[in-house]
């Protein structure tokens, strides 16, 4: 089906998203990212496992399976040893 | 995104399961997990009662793991006449990192009303870990001392007080690490002798006179849920990593389980069963051969295969510097 539509559709079905991302305790970051990816997919986009942080939007955890929506998040770094 | 079991906003997903939940039913969950491991481990044996009460140490090292399990076992069994808990924390003289997460025991053990007792390296051996770390007599990694003094003081202590069963912190990733690492190193028989010191069920296990046994109960919790309560209970938790962190082998291990588990979520759940059977089987098979009479040690009094134990020798090699 996908291949059937004219390229620009598809270009508008998928624009860019700009997200910023702050990791606790080290760095903020703009990543760009495709309509409909994950928030594991950012979290890898940053080169983080998702089975080593959480990701905040507004100061709560969100399923990482679900699509981006919000432009801000904060990354958690949950896991450093005992 | 709606949690599956009622209409708030789910804040986790559990890719080996396919839940989304949220604060409240994630919470939920993580206690119940981990109240059927204290029960299909029969860690409270039947016979427990107020006159006779069963005695738990718990090691609480102020990190999240153990900060979450002391919570956890307060929870349940806070007011259970059947049960004593102890908590223990070991200083291991390493500045500013230990010093914050005594500080976060202190404050939880406060907040829960639960004994505490803190003991260090220093007064018990004279040895402060920043300083072995820099002096590394035998060359080895600093995790390979202080496991060593680590395991000592908690047998000690454990045993001081009486103590049934000392319980630890170790989460789901912790086993599967663990459990790789045993089967990658192809030695079964240590494979043997880790399900009766520490993994299977109480029923299933041939106790080992010379140790107090220990148990796991977060040992089904992956650590990201261990962490993610820890966050949304708002315990004191100490988040940091260790400086002298060395186990270079174990971060394969981790990195290799986590994109594993990416791609085929569950991965983790069953290399730790299959592990625990294969283990069952592994100790009927070896359980008692070749095991080496124990002795005491003719410094400290500890039980050791030779004439002085481990821990004096490293203690002898650090004050020969």
């Amino acid at each position: 089906m996908r291949a059937d539509r004219p390229a620009f559709v598809a270009a508008e079905q998928s624009p860019d998203m700009d997200v910023t991302v702050e990791v606790v305790g080290e760095d903020t970051r703009e990543v760009v990212i495709d309509d409909g990816e994950t928030y594991a997919d950012l979290v890898r986009a940053i080169g983080r496992s998702p089975q080593e942080v959480t990701v905040l939007v507004d100061g709560s955890p969100v399923p990482e399976d679900q699509p981006v929506t919000a432009d801000s998040v904060t990354v958690l770094r949950l896991i450093k040893g005992g | 995104m709606e949690c599956d079991k009622c209409d708030r906003e789910a804040v986790m997903n559990a890719a080996y399961s396919g839940a989304h939940l949220c604060e409240v039913h994630f919470c939920r969950s993580v206690e119940k997990r981990t109240r059927r491991r204290i029960r299909s481990d029969a860690m409270l044996p039947k016979d427990a009662t107020p006159e006779d009460p069963e005695r738990w140490v718990i090691g609480l090292s102020g990190g999240k793991d153990s900060v979450v399990l002391t919570h956890i076992l307060d929870e349940t069994f806070g007011h259970d006449p059947r049960i004593e808990m102890l908590a223990l924390t070991i200083h291991e003289g390493i500045e500013g990192y230990r010093d914050k997460s005594v500080e976060a025991c202190v404050e939880l053990a406060d907040d829960l009303d639960m004994r505490h007792e803190l003991v260090s390296y220093d007064e018990e051996f004279g040895v402060r870990m920043d300083d072995v770390a820099e002096s590394d007599p035998l060359n080895m990694a600093p995790c390979a001392y202080c496991g060593v003094f680590r395991r000592d003081l908690l047998e000690r202590y454990a045993e001081e007080f009486g103590a049934d069963k000392l319980l630890t912190g170790h989460n789901l990733d912790d086993e599967a690490q663990t459990a790789l690492m045993n089967f990658l190193e192809g030695d079964v028989k240590q494979v043997a002798k880790h399900f009766d010191a520490s993994l299977g069920s109480f029923e299933d296990r041939h106790s080992q006179d010379a140790f107090v046994p220990r148990a796991k109960p977060l040992r089904d919790i992956p650590e990201k849920e261990v962490a993610l309560y820890a966050h949304l209970k708002d315990l004191p938790a100490h988040i940091t990593e260790c400086p002298h962190a060395s186990e270079a082998y174990r971060g394969e291990i981790q990195q290799l389980l986590w994109d594993l588990e990416e791609n085929h979520p569950g991965t983790r759940h069953s290399i730790v069963a299959g592990y625990e059977e294969l283990a069952k089987l592994a100790a009927d098979e070896y359980r008692g051969a070749g095991e080496a009479n124990l002795n005491e040690c003719e410094n400290c009094g500890a039980k050791t295969s030779g004439t002085r134990c481990r821990k004096c020798k490293l203690v002898d090699a650090i004050s020969a510097v």
